[in-house]
């Protein structure tokens, strides 16, 4: 419960952030998801079941900051867990280049995903070319925020010890623990 | 005689260098550029000494005013510093205002013209997605909005509101993929659907043969029943006709710098 009160609240912090700050920052395309970074970390360190929560709280998180209708992040987010905990078995995901690279990945997967729901779902798809655009600029965004947010991981879990695994740092994750 | 000379001596000696002193001065008195040999001599022997003395004393004028007196104007210079700060930040804050007057005529003058009433409202978000087109307004139901109420700037119709809370709303861009507004080109009363485009509008189902030029103002129909008749919409940018085809494809840019929006009006109600 404790785990899920803290990510309703970091939750909410990333998407005021999305919505508030980055706007008088950043132009569209190059802000970068910090839930998506989120999502993917908790995926690969947290068990399915507690993964699939948590993507299920960022994703009506996100929902409720953009867009029309609640539920196409929901869905996007489940897909995206549901990937990586099949991806993180078959990879090392203590490699920081790698998980940069899956971060990079999620968010093609991310954007493919909504392209999609959009256009079958949705009464009228904003344009296919605002999807393709946008790729290129969001992956970069998001793997430099993602670097820093892995740097402060780090020196957190120096200070704190490693009584919590991290994914993708220098100890393994309780999940990857053999 | 000299009985008395010798007792009063000191007395005559000094009764007769002050007479000579007397007697010097009176002369001098009367030479008054000529320098004497014993002032030549004074002055020459003590210059040394005086240029000595003035360079000590210049030394420690100037080690005091260069040091001591710089830890004081240091710390005048902190305060200055400081002074200058906030008398810049209130500067642009007054800047700012004066700015934010000058939208706030602007939008007035242009809720007056349409004569409905309004209410101001701050815009305090935008869409956490790159794809969506929404913004987030600082009133919500606690201010009597609902679901539905158009929204507009000094240049034209920003969108419509499509989700309430009590003190803040969502609102749908025109430029929205899901927004679309019954409008009409103002110069040939022209109608069609302004569809959104993320960055700018379509028209959708003009006819093929309409007279749809660029540079013609779109503006709402009032058909729709949301936004009010004749509220800038846009300006056609390009209009294409393909060979065959019921339709033509007319692009508008829209006259709302969504970019820049920092204050909006919440139409809230019927005709005054």
């Amino acid at each position: 419960m404790r785990l899920f009160f803290l990510l309703f609240m970091v939750g909410a912090l990333f998407a005021l952030l999305q919505s508030s700050v980055f706007p008088l920052l950043l132009s569209p395309n190059w802000r970068p998801n910090l839930l998506l970074i989120l999502v993917l970390y908790l995926a690969l360190s947290e068990s399915l079941f507690r993964a699939l929560i948590a993507g299920l709280l960022l994703g009506a998180i996100q929902d409720s900051f953009s867009g029309t209708s609640l539920g196409l992040y929901i869905s996007v987010y489940l897909f995206i867990v549901l990937t990586t905990q099949l991806l993180s078995e078959q990879f090392n995901t203590e490699s920081r280049p790698l998980l940069l690279l899956l971060i990079a990945g999620a968010t093609l997967l991310q954007n493919i995903l909504i392209g999609f729901f959009l256009a079958f779902f949705a009464t009228a798809a904003p344009p296919f070319h605002l999807f393709l655009f946008a790729i290129p600029p969001q992956i970069l965004a998001n793997i430099f925020v993602a670097s820093i947010m892995l740097s402060l991981l780090l020196r957190c879990q120096r200070l704190l010890g490693n009584r919590s695994g991290l994914a993708g740092l220098m100890y393994q994750s309780k999940r990857h623990v053999s | 005689m000299r009985e008395l000379l010798k007792r009063y001596r000191f007395l005559l000696l000094a009764v007769i260098l002050m007479l000579a002193a007397v007697i010097l001065y009176s002369y001098n008195l009367r030479q008054k550029t000529a320098t004497t040999f014993f002032e030549r001599a004074i002055l020459t022997f003590s210059a040394p000494f005086q240029v000595s003395i003035d360079e000590i004393v210049d030394g420690t004028k100037s080690t005091w005013k260069n040091y001591f007196w710089l830890v004081d104007t240091r710390q005048r210079n902190l305060e200055l510093v400081q002074e200058n700060r906030s008398l810049r930040v209130e500067l642009q804050q007054v800047e700012e205002i004066t700015l934010q007057n000058v939208r706030l005529r602007q939008l007035l003058a242009f809720v007056d013209k349409l004569d409905h009433p309004a209410l101001p409202a701050q815009v305090i978000g935008e869409d956490a997605s790159t794809w969506a087109r929404t913004i987030i307004i600082d009133k919500g139901s606690n201010a009597g909005l609902s679901p539905g109420l158009p929204v507009v700037a000094a240049q034209g119709v920003v969108g419509r509101i499509i989700k309430i809370a009590p003190n803040s709303s969502r609102v749908l861009l025109i430029t929205d993929a899901s927004s679309a507004v019954a409008a009409l080109i103002q110069r040939t009363r022209t109608r069609g659907i302004a569809r959104g485009r993320s960055e700018y509008l379509s028209i959708e189902y003009a006819l093929r043969n309409a007279d749809i030029q660029g540079g013609d103002l779109l503006v709402t129909s009032g058909m729709g029943g949301i936004f009010p008749k004749g509220l800038p919409l846009g300006l056609v940018k390009s209009v294409e006709k393909d060979q065959f085809g019921l339709f033509q494809q007319v692009v508008v840019t829209p006259t709302v710098d969504f970019s820049y929006l920092e204050e909006v009006m919440v139409m809230v109600g019927g005709d005054r």
